[in-house]
């Protein structure tokens, strides 16, 4: 048994590495001549991921027949380099944290390949695309799967490329190019964190091995002020990767890529990255609470930040996108006050919910003509009658309305929050619980309900094709019912995500009486409800294009932060750049080798006045020279 | 008595030198090279006297063959010269300037 699950732990990873490169091997050979049909590389993509997900399931019923303190398994399949005392073998580990994300990983990544199937199907570069897809989900698996921190910092990268590779995709556009760079370079600013606190861990207690087993074995050895400086700079990755603030003005400009890419992006890979990072280190965080309390805090204002934003966009996936910002804080919120289980269960359930919104939002892309702009859709509800119940689905979901999946995490995270004695980050959370109802439901209304704003492309809206919607109704389900994998105590259900989580994060459980907890229950569905009514009476009916003032306008325009970073940052940078590029380049770095150059063409000059061309000067120089030698020989003769 | 004809020797050979330094025209400095090669002759020829050798004769004789030789080649190389400027100045042909 244990010997198939190692086996299957080294190929999961491979799976979707072996497509990409076969992909990207047959679309560079046939890119200018022949091309293999669609269909072929649409059957090729989709093997493996869903190989992927077939093993993924195995190691997960493996590992589950184990006892519960020996369900680890480590696969080291070679040793990638040794240094001195730094010895790192490219490990797979699988242990309850990491079975259960390979196992949501690689099922909805499975369904977004399906999914993009259609959505793609006129693609002029369809190869290359399904390429990148495969390439961006084996990225992810080696992140989760990897051993130590060396190993998950590849995939890491690895994610980071391939977000890269597919924002920028629409390469015509040369604004979505310069979505795909800031994505890259403000995760470098995050990856500059991750490495140094990987640098610190390493130089702190890496001497006895660098893997999770034994970095947890000897977190005690770790000073509390080292401990404290490493959680903060891994946390500065997270906050990269999974766009918290200050960094997270990527991940609404990555909606430049096609839709499909933002559901990997913002359900099953990349954007998860850091929360299951900070889940992964849970046995350093736990010994400085005082990084804990940071990660919280920055989670929930990042949360209340981007649910402000995302009441006032226009463009479906700009809401979409902020209300994963928005779920991500949630999360960190969660994980900050070291409910590590409730923050990894709500990046379950917000990974089936959160990808079959925007597999939603990109059939009715897919049926408008790539028309983004709610306020130019409206009523869709007759047309796209699959596509509107599973996205209602999903909205319940996000907005936390029970029993939707959504409903049980956030509560989760929320319960955790207040029982911990963090009342403030309680009080926010249920504010953005109901800006979250409230924006959520404001898209689904202005979208589907009411007249449609622009009559010709209603007229031609259609359904997509079941490639499509099949999987939609797939992670409809999924989104319906993965929250009763955690029901709580209170509703007679035994928390099976959190017990099976215990053995891999240290989790600090907060127990208050079942009245404080029917108390935060009651709050969230209040909330709710009202952010449903608030949406409901004011675009229900049908709305026209808002006009924005006064806050609303310093809201929909992101209260200026990227304007701000431009002016603060990238100017400044822009400006040392133009300065080394036309003073300090050419007069100091050049400086040398302008004057070696000088001074060959100087000797090069001298020399050149002896040579007049006339043969009766070169007899003279030979008999100097002849006259010069016999003298020197007459004179060593003597 | 050798010391004479060594010093006839180095006199021919000094007005050779001078004659390629200082002439321009091209039948002069090839007529120094040739009275060079024969101060050389000499000077080989009385040494070979000094020794009580028959070396230096050799070497004399060899010079002679190749001085031939090379009068073929260098006369053809004047006319081809000619041909080319129309006349024998040494300062025309400068193509070796730098």
């Amino acid at each position: 048994m244990e010997q198939t699950a190692h086996f299957y732990l080294g190929l999961i990873p491979l799976m979707p590495l072996i497509g990409a490169v076969l992909i990207g091997l047959m679309h560079v050979t046939t890119c200018r001549g022949h091309r293999f049909p669609d269909k072929l590389y649409a059957v090729l993509a989709c093997i493996g991921p869903v190989l992927a997900c077939i093993m993924a399931f195995q190691v997960f019923t493996i590992l589950k027949t184990l006892p519960v303190e020996h369900r680890i398994l480590v696969h080291k399949v070679f040793t990638w380099f040794s240094v001195g005392e730094l010895n790192i073998s490219m490990g797979f580990m699988a242990d309850p944290l990491s079975s259960l994300m390979i196992l949501f990983v690689t099922f909805i990544g499975s369904l977004i390949h399906i999914y993009s199937i259609g959505y793609m199907a006129d693609d002029k570069t369809y190869a290359k695309f399904f390429g990148y897809m495969n390439l961006f989900l084996g990225s992810m698996l080696i992140l989760v799967l990897g051993d130590g921190p060396v190993v998950m910092f590849v995939g890491w990268e690895g994610v980071g490329l391939c977000s890269y590779l597919l924002i920028s995709y629409y390469n015509e556009d040369s604004s979505n190019v310069l979505a795909g760079n800031k994505a890259f370079i403000v995760n470098r600013i995050g990856d500059l964190g991750f490495v140094l606190g990987m640098a610190f861990l390493f130089w702190a207690i890496g001497a006895q091995g660098f893997d999770y087993i034994s970095l947890k074995a000897n977190a005690h050895l770790l000073p509390q002020a080292t401990a404290m400086l490493v959680c903060l700079l891994l946390f500065v990755g997270a906050t990269g990767k999974s766009a918290q603030i200050p960094l997270y003005v990527w991940l609404p400009d990555a909606m430049a890529g096609p839709t499909p890419v933002s559901a990997l992006i913002h359900a099953a890979t990349m954007v998860t990255a850091g929360v299951y990072m900070v889940a992964r280190f849970s046995f350093l965080y736990v010994t400085v609470p005082d990084a804990g309390e940071i990660v919280a805090w920055i989670g929930i204002l990042t949360a209340l930040v981007s649910a402000i934003y995302g009441m006032f966009q226009d463009d479906i996936k700009k809401v979409l996108a902020y209300s994963t910002v928005s779920q991500l804080g949630y999360m960190f919120a969660g994980v900050g006050v070291a409910a590590y289980s409730a923050g990894i269960f709500h990046v379950f359930t917000h990974a089936f919910f959160k990808a079959l919104l925007f597999l939603g939002a990109g059939s009715v892309i897919y049926a408008m003509h790539h028309e983004q702009n709610i306020w130019k859709m409206g009523g869709l509800k007759k047309k796209l009658p699959v596509t509107y119940l599973t996205m209602l689905v999903g909205a319940l979901a996000l907005s936390g309305c029970p029993p939707f999946s959504g409903f049980f995490s956030k509560d989760e995270i929320l319960f955790s929050a207040f029982a911990s004695g963090h009342k403030a980050i309680w009080a926010i959370g249920v504010l953005v619980a109901g800006m979250t109802a409230y924006y959520t439901f404001r898209m689904i209304f202005v979208v589907f309900h009411g007249e449609p704003h622009s009559k010709s492309s209603y007229d031609h809206a259609h359904e997509p094709p079941p490639v499509m919607t099949v999987p939609l109704v797939l992670l409809a389900i999924g989104a319906l019912l993965a929250g009763f994998f955690n029901l709580p105590e209170l509703f007679g259900g035994h928390q099976m995500v959190s017990s099976w989580l215990e053995p891999s994060v240290l989790d600090h459980h907060a127990h208050a009486e079942a009245s404080t907890e029917w108390m935060v229950m009651g709050s969230s569905v209040l909330a709710f409800v009202i952010g449903f009514s608030i949406a409901y009476v004011k675009f229900a009916k049908g709305a026209q294009l808002p006009v924005f003032t006064g806050f609303a306008k310093f809201a929909y325009n992101k209260f200026y932060i990227d304007e701000l970073y431009d002016m603060l940052f990238v100017q400044p940078y822009k400006s040392i750049g133009a300065i080394i590029w036309k003073d300090f380049d050419p007069n100091v770095t050049d400086g040398p080798r302008k004057a070696i150059s000088w001074l060959y063409g100087a000797i090069g000059d001298a020399f050149r006045l002896v040579q007049t061309g006339y043969v009766r000067v070169y007899a003279i120089y030979m008999v100097i020279g002849l006259s010069l030698i016999s003298l020197l020989i007459s004179q060593t003769l003597n | 008595m050798i010391i004479n004809y060594l010093t006839l020797s180095i006199i021919l050979f000094c007005l050779g030198i001078l004659g390629v330094i200082s002439r321009r025209n091209v039948f002069t400095v090839f007529m120094s090279i040739e009275l060079m090669l024969n101060a050389a002759n000499l000077a080989f020829i009385t040494f070979a006297r000094l020794h009580v050798s028959m070396d230096g004769h050799v070497l004399a004789m060899l010079v002679i063959a190749v001085a031939a030789a090379e009068a073929a080649l260098a006369l053809a190389v004047v006319i081809l010269l000619h041909k080319h400027k129309g006349v024998l100045d040494t300062n025309i042909f400068s193509l070796l300037k730098g």
